[in-house]
């Protein structure tokens, strides 16, 4: 046996009298040559004479209990000898995430053990299920392990001058996988025109102690606009971003000088209208790689494959036609041959990695699946056969959807907002929402569920506020209303902090990106909101 | 879920990742619990452990080879 503390010194009975000499330990005492003592089975290192065991480690009088030894090989024989290869071959081996250990792997199970084990515990524990069902002791018991914070207070304000000079708008932001660093893309929302001009990505390191609000760490120049914004996943210094011009990039951020990594470039494959969502995708086959999608007015969702030369390819890739999208009794008033299809907003579901929520200009919103099998009709060459992926129309807003967004903690429920000031909290079973709340007067750009409260979720208005509602509260006004700019200029984007989970970043018109910190409401979860959460889910019409 | 002696789970109700991860921290804390019981009085012993938390309780019955590992969500 080894010493814990010391895992090269080897550990040596000692004489069969010594016996810990902490107070209610009836082990016997191993010797570590180092540090003197410790004591088996119990595990406890023994501090001076007599006292209490605790686990720091102490030295005796070494001639009571330390008795070092040394010992020598006998002669060892050695002979050289030398070794060539004549041939040899490449081969690469990869590691894969290993699969979570199976349950019963490596345990002799004893049934007839086991048996007797829960007959004797079965009566203990049901009763105490009995008594927790009935019981109300803890009723209204509510314990803060944390400082309460109350308020909802900006923590920073930040922008590029020459963005701003410009007149740019934010367009996206977006967090990264460790929480520490926020993009915002810079390009023009209200601009219908194909444009050249230039625009920038901007990243501020919010854990940087001089931290500059005017002076972002890193800025990334784009030939058109950027329309959109996405970090990876898991690594930190990967950004993905959707362009004006349809082209998608990935640039990496740890490399200042040279940060494009991939793009797509102009083929026939690419988008041909503005890209105005990107997203990373976990892989079905890899669990571990992550695709990156990106959708598009053009009504084409592309995913993309890295090749060796900087390029993106596309793997696969659905198409949204008119003709295809299922149609549904309630939803006669449409006329179908006329609807746009044009892609403005995409959502994955938390549960389901197939089932995702796409937002559409002509105002309704689809549940598609990635799974779907049938082949759209292809108005231009591409490489790839696209899929028709959608499956269920929901019932619409009167206005193109700018955002929708899948809740992470009910598999069925999705928000989805628009231009006609609404916000429409749906599930995914039936067509007509569940809840309709007018908002405001002017359009509603951004809708986002809260990562950490399943009840919250934040919007952000045309009219320059940000609002929090709380369903828990009030199921007809937000619980707090942010107000972003002083003039009327429109918040285009927000996106929650999903590992620093009170912080919430909304970028506006004006070129500034404000990091709000909300108040200690919006960051821990109640007793029994999930609770509430099903129950509004399940209030589903007939 | 019943956990043996060395904390790795036998049977369970719940997917794998959950279980193993259970198992393996409740097994440490009831050991833990046990120690203090028997630290305070010799002839004690440990008979049950309740850890009720925000959004559920868990219920441990230890024994002598396996534990029982019962969640259970509040009534309100």
């Amino acid at each position: 046996m080894h010493c814990p503390a010391q895992p090269s010194a080897q550990l040596t009975a000692l004489h069969s009298s010594m016996h810990c000499p902490a107070l209610h330990c009836t082990a016997q005492c191993l010797a570590c040559p180092v540090l003197r003592l410790y004591c088996v089975p119990a595990g406890c290192w023994i501090r001076g004479e007599g006292s209490m065991c605790d686990s720091r480690s102490v030295r005796l009088t070494e001639s009571v209990f330390f008795n070092q030894k040394s010992c020598q090989t006998g002669e060892v024989a050695m002979a050289e000898v030398a070794v060539q290869s004549r041939s040899s071959r490449d081969a690469a081996v990869q590691t894969d995430q290993s699969a979570v250990p199976d349950v019963q792997q490596g345990a002799c199970v004893d049934d007839s053990g086991v048996l007797a084990f829960l007959r004797r515990v079965e009566e203990v524990v049901i009763k105490e299920l009995n008594k927790n069902v009935t019981s109300r002791a803890f009723d209204g018991f509510d314990v803060n392990w944390t400082d309460q914070n109350r308020t909802v207070l900006c923590l920073h304000t930040l922008s590029y001058p020459e963005a701003q000079d410009q007149h740019l708008q934010v367009t996206g932001v977006s967090w990264n996988a460790t929480g520490s660093v926020v993009a915002c893309s810079y390009g023009r929302l209200n601009d219908g025109d194909w444009s050249t001009e230039k625009s920038y990505v901007c990243t501020w390191n919010l854990d940087r102690r001089r931290l500059d609000p005017q002076r972002p760490d890193l800025v990334v120049d784009a030939p058109s606009s950027v329309m959109c914004l996405a970090f990876h996943p898991s690594q930190p210094s990967l950004i993905a971003a959707g362009l004006f011009s349809g082209e998608t990039v990935v640039w990496d951020t740890s490399k200042p000088e040279d940060p494009l990594m991939w793009r797509t470039g102009m083929t026939d494959d690419t988008h041909t209208d503005p890209v105005y969502q990107v997203h990373w995708l976990p892989d079905a086959k890899h669990g571990n790689h992550v695709q990156l999608l990106s959708a598009s007015t053009d009504g084409k969702i592309l995913v993309w494959r890295e090749e060796r030369d900087g390029r993106l390819m596309v793997a696969e890739g659905f198409a949204l036609v008119a003709q295809q999208i299922p149609r549904s009794a309630q939803l006669r008033k449409l006329v179908w041959g006329e609807a746009a299809v044009g892609v403005t907003s995409l959502s994955f579901s938390h549960f389901d990695p197939h089932v995702f929520v796409v937002g559409v200009e002509g105002g309704f919103s689809l549940k598609c699946s990635t799974a779907a099998d049938t082949p759209a009709p292809c108005r231009t060459g591409g490489s790839v056969p696209l899929r028709a992926p959608a499956e269920l129309a929901f019932s619409p807003h009167s206005g193109p959807v700018y955002s929708v967004s899948c809740s992470p903690f009910h598999r069925n429920l999705f928000l989805s907002c628009g231009t006609d000031g609404q916000v429409h909290l749906s599930s995914m079973l039936q067509t007509q929402p569940l809840i309709s709340l007018q908002l405001s007067t002017k359009y509603l750009f951004c809708v986002r569920w809260s990562p950490v409260r399943p009840l919250v979720f934040a919007v952000a208005s045309g009219e320059g506020d940000v609002h929090l509602f709380d369903f828990e509260k009030s199921s007809q006004k937000p619980a707090v209303s942010i107000k972003q700019a002083v003039d009327e200029c429109p918040v285009y984007c927000l996106e929650f902090n999903t590992k620093q989970t009170q912080l919430l970043a909304a970028g506006d018109a004006a070129g500034t990106v404000k990091v709000w910190q909300l108040s200690s409401d919006f960051t821990e979860q109640r007793p029994r909101e999930m609770n509430h959460l099903e129950q509004l889910a399940s209030e589903l019409t007939d | 879920m019943v956990v043996n002696a060395e904390g790795i789970p036998i049977r369970t109700t719940l997917d794998n990742s959950t279980t193993v991860h259970y198992a393996g921290l409740l097994h440490q804390l009831t050991m833990k619990a046990r120690s203090t019981v028997r630290d305070i009085d010799p002839q004690n012993d440990l008979t049950f452990l309740r850890i009720r938390s925000k959004k559920h309780e868990i219920m441990v019955a230890p024994d002598k080879e396996y534990l029982l590992i019962v969640i259970q969500n509040p009534s309100e």
